[in-house]
């Protein structure tokens, strides 16, 4: 009660200076934010692709059926893969006329089929990441009678990088705003602590404990950071919902967003007020 | 009761603020401590409330010793101390009332209480009728009863006071005499620091001389 009570007064007697703590944790915490569901929403579509992802194994020509049953049963065999279906010359060409209809006609040009019988290769759960597709690859490419394996785009794979770099990135931004919202919370508790300081001086002469004199300026930061971090779910909300509706749909993890940059907000209060209470408070005598 | 061992306060190079002092003052009495300006009478005060720590020796107050005192126990033996200053040190925005109420409030005393407690201690300081009267709108010796009242509210065994009448006109000095005359019959013993020598001579106590860190009169107890 009393804690509460003295964190708000001193808020009020700051206003200005609380009023710029909350806005610069608000700004970071939104570009941070920002930038997190970006990432949240790459690492989805990298994901989705992932998923669809599976490995093609172009076989030779005229190969008898009992040695493609045993490439079949070998491909199965290996670890980190689910199933390989076979689909034969003709039945590529019809896939392939169908996927593009133009092609008709000058494929009825060159009077045989060119196109290759092949296996899809399903690929287990656990294994759908570049580095295991590639190992799965290259066993499957030394069988006999296989011819060429494909597998996954270049695109997939430029993207996980790019993600994986968004995420280092994110983490650094992460820092940077961590440091700079740190310091000016403990500049704003600083000038509540200095305007207080024949309060400190009463209560330490009176005989309140070290954690008494504290609690208001951490509560204080608390406040100034939490309401940040709340008023940026806020924000980040409102505009998610715009943008779903205007331009395009995109995931937004609601609860973790909200509760997320909440708490971050009250941690970084928390931790930008005890710089100030360390400095101005341990330091001097009553 | 409190207890000086052979102490020396140093401040900064070579300035002995005491030197070799050597004190024992007992439950329930009435101190003086005299000398000009520069003495040590502040400092003597200070090492009893462990604001300041001494640079050799030892001093022990209702039984804890500066030497072996934690940090975190300082804020309990203040619970028992009360202090007065010649600037009263009251919060200009809060009322004579809540003033006192606070050196309760932050030491974590029920509200029901501190009511009770506050409004007694007022009434006893005699300045019951200013309670809702902010500081800017009380005499010197107004303000300073508030500051005993605020003092005296946490029950201490002692009450320590730094030049409580330095600010304040001849009638409120009498007043404020009276009062720790009082509160020293109730049981409470007094240390108070004052070159005012005409309250000695009214109210005659034993009187502890300090002189550029040293002791150079202590006239022991007198009654």
């Amino acid at each position: 009660m009393f804690v509460l009570r003295e964190a708000l007064r001193g808020m009020w007697r700051n206003r200005v200076m609380a009023f710029i703590a909350f806005g610069v944790i608000f700004f970071s915490l939104f570009l941070l934010g920002l930038f997190l569901v970006a990432t949240f929403n790459l690492f989805g579509v990298i994901r989705y692709a992932q998923e669809k992802v599976e490995i093609t194994a172009f076989l030779e020509d005229d190969l008898p059926r009992e040695k493609i049953e045993e490439i079949k049963k070998r491909i199965e065999g290996m670890e980190g893969v689910e199933r390989a279906i076979f689909v034969s010359k003709e039945e590529a060409l019809k896939e392939f006329k169908r996927d593009i209809p133009k092609a008709k006609e000058l494929l009825q040009a060159l009077k045989t089929n060119p196109l290759p019988s092949s296996f899809k290769i399903k690929i287990g759960e656990g294994y759908k990441n570049p580095e295991a597709m590639k190992r799965i690859a290259k066993k499957i490419s030394v069988i006999d009678g296989v011819e060429e394996v494909k597998y996954g785009e270049e695109w997939i794979r430029r993207l996980d990088k790019v993600v994986k770099f968004l995420f280092l990135f994110d983490v650094l931004l992460g820092v940077v705003i961590s440091i700079a919202s740190i310091f000016v919370v403990s500049n704003t508790i600083r000038l509540t602590v200095i305007a207080r300081k024949e309060s400190i001086e009463i209560m330490k002469l009176v005989g309140a404990t070290e954690r008494m004199i504290e609690a208001p300026f951490l509560l204080e930061g608390m406040i100034e950071g939490g309401a940040g971090g709340l008023f940026t779910a806020f924000i980040l909300y409102l505009l998610w919902r715009f943008l779903s509706v205007r331009i395009l749909e995109f995931y937004f993890p609601t609860d973790a967003i909200l509760f997320g940059l909440t708490l971050f907000g009250i941690i970084l209060g928390y931790m930008g007020s005890m710089v100030s209470v360390k400095k101005y408070l341990k330091g001097g005598e009553a | 009761m409190i207890e000086f061992r052979d102490v020396y306060m140093v401040y900064e190079k070579n300035w002995y603020a005491l030197q070799g002092i050597n004190l024992r003052i007992e439950k329930g009495e009435f101190v003086y401590v005299v000398g000009p300006s520069g003495a040590g009478k502040s400092t003597l005060l200070r090492l009893i409330y462990m604001d300041l720590f001494p640079t050799a020796g030892e001093v022990v107050v209702a039984g804890y010793s500066s030497s072996r005192i934690k940090p975190k126990e300082i804020p309990y033996l203040r619970r028992k101390i009360g202090v007065i200053f010649q600037d009263f040190k009251l919060l200009k925005d809060k009322n004579v009332y809540e003033n006192v109420a606070f050196a309760l409030e932050v030491i974590g005393t029920p509200r029901r209480k501190i009511k009770e407690k506050v409004l007694k201690v007022l009434a006893e300081v005699g300045i019951s009728h200013k309670r809702h009267a902010f500081p800017y709108q009380l005499s010197g010796g107004e303000q300073q009863k508030v500051a005993i009242a605020r003092a005296l509210v946490r029950d201490p065994f002692i009450l320590l006071a730094d030049e409580p009448t330095g600010n304040i006109d001849p009638e409120g000095t009498r007043e404020i005499l009276e009062l720790l005359k009082n509160i020293n019959t109730s049981g409470t013993a007094v240390i108070m620091a004052t070159h005012e020598l005409s309250l000695i001579e009214r109210f005659p106590r034993r009187l502890i001389r300090l002189e550029q860190g040293r002791i150079v009169e202590d006239t022991g107890v007198r009654s």
